[in-house]
Protein backbone atom coordinates (compact mmCIF):
# COMPACT_ATOMS: atom_id res chain seq x y z
CA UNK A 1 0.00 0.00 0.00
CA UNK A 2 2.90 2.35 0.74
CA UNK A 3 4.17 1.79 -2.81
CA UNK A 4 0.75 2.77 -4.24
CA UNK A 5 0.63 5.94 -2.16
CA UNK A 6 4.14 7.07 -3.09
CA UNK A 7 3.59 6.23 -6.78
CA UNK A 8 0.58 8.54 -6.74
CA UNK A 9 2.57 11.25 -4.95
CA UNK A 10 5.34 10.98 -7.58
CA UNK A 11 2.81 11.20 -10.46
CA UNK A 12 1.18 14.28 -8.91
CA UNK A 13 4.58 15.84 -8.23
CA UNK A 14 5.50 15.30 -11.88
CA UNK A 15 2.22 17.00 -12.86
CA UNK A 16 3.14 19.98 -10.64
CA UNK A 17 6.66 20.24 -12.12
CA UNK A 18 5.37 19.99 -15.72
CA UNK A 19 2.72 22.60 -14.87
CA UNK A 20 5.28 25.00 -13.38
CA UNK A 21 7.49 24.60 -16.46
CA UNK A 22 4.45 25.32 -18.65
CA UNK A 23 3.66 28.44 -16.57
CA UNK A 24 7.19 29.67 -17.29
CA UNK A 25 6.89 29.01 -21.05
CA UNK A 26 3.21 29.91 -21.63
CA UNK A 27 2.58 32.38 -24.48
CA UNK A 28 -0.27 34.46 -22.97
CA UNK A 29 -1.48 35.38 -19.45
CA UNK A 30 -4.73 33.41 -19.78
CA UNK A 31 -2.80 30.16 -20.33
CA UNK A 32 -0.70 30.93 -17.27
CA UNK A 33 -3.87 31.30 -15.20
CA UNK A 34 -5.22 27.95 -16.46
CA UNK A 35 -2.02 26.03 -15.78
CA UNK A 36 -1.75 27.71 -12.37
CA UNK A 37 -5.21 26.30 -11.62
CA UNK A 38 -3.97 22.83 -12.54
CA UNK A 39 -0.97 23.20 -10.23
CA UNK A 40 -3.34 24.26 -7.41
CA UNK A 41 -5.52 21.15 -7.85
CA UNK A 42 -2.47 18.87 -8.04
CA UNK A 43 -1.35 20.41 -4.76
CA UNK A 44 -4.69 19.43 -3.19
CA UNK A 45 -4.09 15.85 -4.38
CA UNK A 46 -0.61 15.76 -2.80
CA UNK A 47 -2.11 17.12 0.44
CA UNK A 48 -4.73 14.33 0.55
CA UNK A 49 -2.11 11.65 -0.07
CA UNK A 50 0.31 12.97 2.54
CA UNK A 51 -2.62 12.90 4.96
CA UNK A 52 -3.07 9.21 4.11
CA UNK A 53 0.64 8.45 4.60
CA UNK A 54 0.58 10.08 8.04
CA UNK A 55 -2.94 8.65 8.68
CA UNK A 56 -4.16 12.09 9.72
CA UNK A 57 -7.87 12.90 9.43
CA UNK A 58 -7.27 16.65 9.03
CA UNK A 59 -6.37 16.19 5.35
CA UNK A 60 -10.05 15.42 4.58
CA UNK A 61 -11.09 18.80 6.01
CA UNK A 62 -8.27 20.55 4.18
CA UNK A 63 -9.36 19.00 0.86
CA UNK A 64 -12.98 20.00 1.51
CA UNK A 65 -12.05 23.63 2.23
CA UNK A 66 -9.67 23.83 -0.72
CA UNK A 67 -12.22 22.40 -3.16
CA UNK A 68 -15.04 24.69 -1.99
CA UNK A 69 -12.95 27.89 -1.78
CA UNK A 70 -10.71 27.13 -4.76
CA UNK A 71 -13.09 29.09 -6.97
CA UNK A 72 -12.01 32.33 -5.25
CA UNK A 73 -8.45 32.04 -6.62
CA UNK A 74 -9.77 31.35 -10.12
CA UNK A 75 -12.25 34.23 -10.04
CA UNK A 76 -9.51 36.57 -8.78
CA UNK A 77 -7.28 35.51 -11.67
CA UNK A 78 -10.18 36.05 -14.09
CA UNK A 79 -10.73 39.60 -12.76
CA UNK A 80 -7.00 40.31 -13.09
CA UNK A 81 -7.09 39.08 -16.71
CA UNK A 82 -9.89 41.48 -17.67
CA UNK A 83 -8.31 44.31 -15.59
CA UNK A 84 -11.37 44.59 -13.34
CA UNK A 85 -14.06 44.57 -16.03
CA UNK A 86 -16.69 41.87 -15.72
CA UNK B 1 -11.47 -8.80 7.27
CA UNK B 2 -11.86 -11.44 4.60
CA UNK B 3 -8.49 -11.66 2.73
CA UNK B 4 -10.08 -11.83 -0.73
CA UNK B 5 -12.25 -8.80 0.03
CA UNK B 6 -9.22 -6.94 1.37
CA UNK B 7 -7.25 -7.69 -1.80
CA UNK B 8 -10.14 -6.53 -4.00
CA UNK B 9 -10.41 -3.31 -1.97
CA UNK B 10 -6.66 -2.72 -2.28
CA UNK B 11 -6.81 -3.14 -6.06
CA UNK B 12 -9.78 -0.76 -6.24
CA UNK B 13 -7.91 1.84 -4.16
CA UNK B 14 -4.81 1.47 -6.35
CA UNK B 15 -6.86 1.94 -9.53
CA UNK B 16 -8.62 5.02 -8.13
CA UNK B 17 -5.46 6.72 -6.77
CA UNK B 18 -3.06 5.97 -9.64
CA UNK B 19 -5.78 6.50 -12.26
CA UNK B 20 -6.64 9.89 -10.78
CA UNK B 21 -2.99 10.94 -10.70
CA UNK B 22 -2.68 9.72 -14.31
CA UNK B 23 -5.51 12.09 -15.34
CA UNK B 24 -3.74 15.01 -13.64
CA UNK B 25 -0.41 14.23 -15.35
CA UNK B 26 -2.13 13.77 -18.71
CA UNK B 27 -3.79 17.18 -18.36
CA UNK B 28 -0.43 18.77 -17.48
CA UNK B 29 1.26 17.23 -20.51
CA UNK B 30 -1.67 18.15 -22.80
CA UNK B 31 -1.12 21.82 -21.93
CA UNK B 32 1.81 21.66 -24.38
CA UNK B 33 -0.37 20.33 -27.21
CA UNK B 34 -3.33 22.72 -26.90
CA UNK B 35 -2.84 25.74 -29.15
CA UNK B 36 -4.87 28.52 -27.45
CA UNK B 37 -6.02 29.33 -23.94
CA UNK B 38 -9.64 28.22 -24.54
CA UNK B 39 -8.41 24.74 -25.54
CA UNK B 40 -6.22 24.68 -22.42
CA UNK B 41 -9.30 25.38 -20.26
CA UNK B 42 -11.05 22.45 -21.96
CA UNK B 43 -8.03 20.23 -21.34
CA UNK B 44 -8.15 21.11 -17.62
CA UNK B 45 -11.69 19.72 -17.15
CA UNK B 46 -10.87 15.96 -16.92
CA UNK B 47 -8.23 16.68 -14.26
CA UNK B 48 -10.55 18.57 -11.92
CA UNK B 49 -13.82 16.83 -12.79
CA UNK B 50 -12.59 13.23 -12.88
CA UNK B 51 -9.01 12.91 -11.63
CA UNK B 52 -9.27 14.71 -8.31
CA UNK B 53 -12.65 13.17 -7.28
CA UNK B 54 -11.11 9.73 -8.00
CA UNK B 55 -8.16 10.55 -5.71
CA UNK B 56 -10.46 11.84 -2.95
CA UNK B 57 -12.73 8.76 -3.11
CA UNK B 58 -9.70 6.43 -3.17
CA UNK B 59 -8.32 8.22 -0.11
CA UNK B 60 -11.68 7.75 1.65
CA UNK B 61 -11.65 3.99 0.88
CA UNK B 62 -8.09 3.66 2.21
CA UNK B 63 -9.04 5.62 5.34
CA UNK B 64 -12.04 3.31 5.83
CA UNK B 65 -9.90 0.21 5.24
CA UNK B 66 -7.44 1.14 7.99
CA UNK B 67 -9.59 2.86 10.65
CA UNK B 68 -13.15 1.73 9.93
CA UNK B 69 -16.17 3.62 8.58
CA UNK B 70 -16.68 7.14 9.93
CA UNK B 71 -19.98 8.74 8.76
CA UNK B 72 -18.55 12.27 9.05
CA UNK B 73 -15.63 11.42 6.78
CA UNK B 74 -18.10 9.87 4.30
CA UNK B 75 -20.20 13.05 4.24
CA UNK B 76 -17.09 15.23 3.88
CA UNK B 77 -15.76 13.08 1.04
CA UNK B 78 -19.06 13.20 -0.88
CA UNK B 79 -19.23 16.97 -0.34
CA UNK B 80 -15.65 17.36 -1.60
CA UNK B 81 -16.25 15.29 -4.75
CA UNK B 82 -19.50 17.17 -5.51
CA UNK B 83 -17.88 20.57 -4.84
CA UNK B 84 -14.94 19.72 -7.10
CA UNK B 85 -17.23 18.91 -10.03
CA UNK B 86 -19.57 21.91 -9.60
CA UNK B 87 -16.99 24.51 -8.51
CA UNK B 88 -14.47 23.62 -11.20
CA UNK B 89 -17.18 23.87 -13.90
CA UNK B 90 -18.19 27.36 -12.77
CA UNK B 91 -14.57 28.43 -12.35
CA UNK B 92 -13.74 27.23 -15.88
CA UNK B 93 -16.69 29.17 -17.28
CA UNK B 94 -15.64 32.40 -15.52
CA UNK B 95 -12.01 31.94 -16.52
CA UNK B 96 -12.86 31.20 -20.18
CA UNK B 97 -15.03 34.30 -20.41
CA UNK B 98 -12.26 36.43 -18.89
CA UNK B 99 -9.66 34.86 -21.18
CA UNK B 100 -11.75 35.72 -24.25
CA UNK B 101 -12.54 39.27 -23.07
CA UNK B 102 -8.89 39.96 -22.23
CA UNK B 103 -8.10 39.58 -25.92
CA UNK B 104 -5.84 36.56 -25.75
CA UNK B 105 -5.54 34.99 -29.21
CA UNK B 106 -8.05 32.25 -30.02
CA UNK B 107 -8.07 29.71 -32.82
CA UNK B 108 -9.72 31.47 -35.82
CA UNK B 109 -11.90 28.41 -36.41
CA UNK B 110 -13.59 28.94 -33.01
CA UNK B 111 -17.32 29.33 -33.63
CA UNK B 112 -19.67 30.69 -32.42
CA UNK B 113 -17.92 33.71 -30.87
CA UNK B 114 -20.98 35.48 -29.48
CA UNK B 115 -18.92 37.58 -27.03
CA UNK B 116 -17.41 39.48 -29.98
CA UNK B 117 -20.81 40.44 -31.43
CA UNK B 118 -23.21 43.22 -30.47
CA UNK B 119 -26.54 42.22 -28.87
CA UNK B 120 -29.31 41.93 -31.45
CA UNK B 121 -26.92 41.13 -34.24
CA UNK B 122 -28.49 37.70 -34.54
CA UNK B 123 -27.27 34.22 -33.93
CA UNK B 124 -23.98 33.15 -35.42
CA UNK B 125 -24.01 29.97 -37.44
CA UNK B 126 -21.89 27.24 -35.86
CA UNK B 127 -18.91 26.21 -37.91
CA UNK B 128 -19.96 23.49 -40.33
CA UNK B 129 -16.79 22.69 -42.29
CA UNK B 130 -14.47 19.95 -41.20
CA UNK B 131 -11.92 20.87 -38.55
Amino acid sequence: MTIILWTTVVLLGAAILVGLFRVATAPDPASRAVVGDLVFFSGIGVLVLLGLVNSSAAAVDAALIASVLGILATVALARILTKGRR
Amino acid sequence: MNPALDLALTVLIAVLLIGGAFWMLTAALSMFHARDSLSRINVLSPATGLGLPMIVIGAFLQHTRTTGLDPFVLVKTLLTALALIIVSSIASNVLARAAYLSGSPVDPRTAPQDLARAPGEGEQEPHSEDR
